[in-house]
């Protein structure tokens, strides 16, 4: 069933980011940001990213996910010669993954498909996911280090019309990433460099982190992208953060999410107990406009698309109506959308 | 002995010379290892890991240029995929360049920037793919591998004695940066060691003379342990140093 986006806008092409700040001359934290207090009495305010302290106070905790980048996109051929663009999108076991099965922006996956990605790397193509029908059941014939080495010796960074040209990996990644899992780049984080880490932490604006390996984000259909907005995705909450967690709110603090997959971790752990405890899971939270939000006080994320469920989310924080007048002073403003463009923080 | 006290650490250049003998040792210490390699040393580094293996140490062996962007994001992505997190850097794999080697001022274009690639950016590369989780985790020991060819201008040791006077200014600026974060790095500058590169660096050179590999890995083994969680920024001369056990 489709659902309704949150908010309506019509984003110009123009004010898509094509590729990260870096080459457009500029530093990581030196994109815009814009924000929006949850507090509709006070200001929005529109400044450059390096100077989000003065928007944080003292024993505030960021809360980051650590999740590092994989070369997602792979080229193979089928069995009559075809050829596949195959979009990883969640690993299921060693050897098995979800993944989109492309010609273009054409779903072309289908059960008993081999395919051949040269090097020696093959695979059947088995059932569609039974709760995700345009999700494919890839079965590799390697497994482990051995299938992830050939990932990334293959693979390139799943990327999207608006970005031009293949970039190198390691631009698709955080200052903090950790061990490997997202198919797409946690961007919400991207802008933070360490040193602006480290003067935040200086000034009592601590950093935890969590894990949630990302699926996809489009399915290049947006009907499917439409009824679908929300797929499993698989977390981890270390006891070490829910310790600064506890630690933070205790003192007065508050928590800032960096990033959408942090608040759906915490708000679906916290849903879950009585009290955030550490975790591993999957989850498929949906978060929108009136969700009691128990853990996140504060929200940093993109600029986000038309009808994202990204939109929803933000709705949990923000009266819709007002998130839209916001968005569309942010339009004028040109602000510029997507993965490698501005930031929003709601707090 | 057990003081690696279970660190994973990841050893650059270890298919053999210093690095192999690194990895033997920091493994019969209880380190769980990320090994590496170019591709022309790949069977030697299987070698090494097979040995390693026999000793019932934990290891994963990674083939990859650290001149190569790509390679070193991989490397990285493997390493921590296996061990969730690297608590120690080696920054060991290192190109002698041409030899017999030439004068600076005849040093080919084209190799130069191969030997700084190697010995300069790759570590550069590399640490700042890792570094970051050490910070994180507020915890983390980088180790450069330098030379006194990158103190002394040595005539016809130009882009390898260049390429170490940088990577010593990286440690310098590195440890300024990581001060206070828990994660520091330092210096090494191992001597004169009986190894394939010093023999192709001094052919006619007195073997006799050279150490062991195996006699320089003491200040590697402190600077790995927790004994030295405040140390940074350091330049060590191998032979000098006793401390270790």
């Amino acid at each position: 069933m489709m659902k309704k986006p949150a908010i309506e806008f019509e984003l110009p092409t123009e004010l898509e980011a094509h590729e990260p700040p870096e080459l457009r001359g500029l530093r990581r934290d030196q994109v815009r940001l814009l924000v929006l207090p949850r507090n509709a009495n006070q200001p929005v305010v529109h400044t450059q990213f390096a100077e989000i302290g003065n928007y944080l106070r003292a024993g505030d905790l960021l809360v980051v996910n650590n999740s590092r980048t994989l070369p997602a996109l792979l080229q193979a051929h089928d069995e009559t010669g075809a050829r596949v663009e195959v979009r990883l999108a969640q690993r299921r076991t060693e050897s098995l993954w979800d993944a989109l099965l492309l010609d273009g922006r054409t779903h072309i996956g289908r059960s008993g498909m081999r395919l051949d990605f040269g090097h020696d790397l093959m695979a059947q193509v088995a059932a569609p996911n039974p709760d995700l029908p345009f999700l494919w059941q890839v079965q590799f014939n390697i497994c482990c280090k051995e299938l992830l080495n050939l990932i990334y010796r293959m693979g390139v960074p799943i990327r999207y019309s608006y970005v031009a040209e293949a970039l190198p990996l390691d631009l698709y990644q955080t200052v903090y990433a950790g061990p490997p899992g997202s198919v797409e780049m946690v961007s919400a984080g991207r802008p933070f460099s360490w040193e602006l880490l480290l003067n935040l932490e200086r000034r009592g604006i601590h950093l935890a982190t969590i894990s949630l390996h990302t699926g996809i984000s489009s399915t290049r259909d947006d009907a499917i992208d439409a009824t679908y907005p929300n797929y499993e995705e698989e977390y981890d909450l270390p006891e070490a953060t829910v310790r600064a967690i506890d630690s933070c709110h205790e003192a007065g603090g508050r928590v800032i999410a960096v990033g959408t997959t942090v608040v759906r971790t915490l708000e679906t752990v916290a849903a879950q107990q009585q009290g955030l405890t550490a975790a591993h899971g999957w989850t498929r939270l949906h978060i929108a406009a009136g969700h009691h939000l128990r853990v996140v006080d504060g929200l940093l994320t993109g600029m986000h698309e038309p009808e994202s469920s990204h939109l929803d989310l933000l709705s949990a924080f923000i009266e819709p109506e007002r998130l839209k007048a916001v968005y569309l002073q942010a339009i004028e403003r040109q602000y510029l959308w997507h993965e490698f463009g501005d930031m929003n923080l709601i707090i | 002995m057990n003081d690696m006290n279970n660190k994973v650490c990841l050893i650059t250049g270890a298919s053999r010379g210093l690095g192999k003998a690194l990895a033997l040792e920091f493994g019969r210490r209880g380190a769980k290892l990320v090994i590496n390699s170019r591709p022309a040393s790949a069977a030697q580094l299987a070698e090494t890991e097979r040995t390693l293996r026999d000793l019932g140490v934990e290891v994963l062996s990674v083939v990859a240029d650290v001149s190569v962007r790509a390679d070193v994001e991989r490397l990285a992505g493997e390493a921590l995929a296996r061990f969730d997190y690297v608590d120690v850097l080696v920054n060991n794999a290192s190109a002698l360049g041409p030899t017999p080697m030439p004068y600076l001022i005849d040093y080919p274009i084209d190799d130069y920037e191969q030997v700084i690639r190697t010995n300069m950016t790759g570590p550069f590369m590399l640490t700042r793919a890792l570094v970051g989780q050490m910070i994180a985790r507020k915890s983390g020991s980088i180790i450069n591998v330098s030379s006194d060819a990158g103190v002394v201008g040595y005539a016809s040791w130009g882009a390898y004695g260049v390429s170490k006077a940088a990577l010593d200014q990286l440690t310098r600026t590195w440890a300024t940066e990581l001060q206070g974060t828990g994660v520091r790095a330092n210096s090494v500058d191992p001597g004169d060691m009986n190894t394939t590169m010093k023999r192709a660096s001094d052919p006619e050179g007195d073997a006799s003379d050279w150490a062991d590999p195996q006699a320089v890995t003491p200040i590697f083994v402190y600077l790995a342990s927790d004994e030295s969680t405040e140390v940074n920024g350091q330049r060590f001369l191998a032979r000098e140093f006793e401390q270790a056990k």
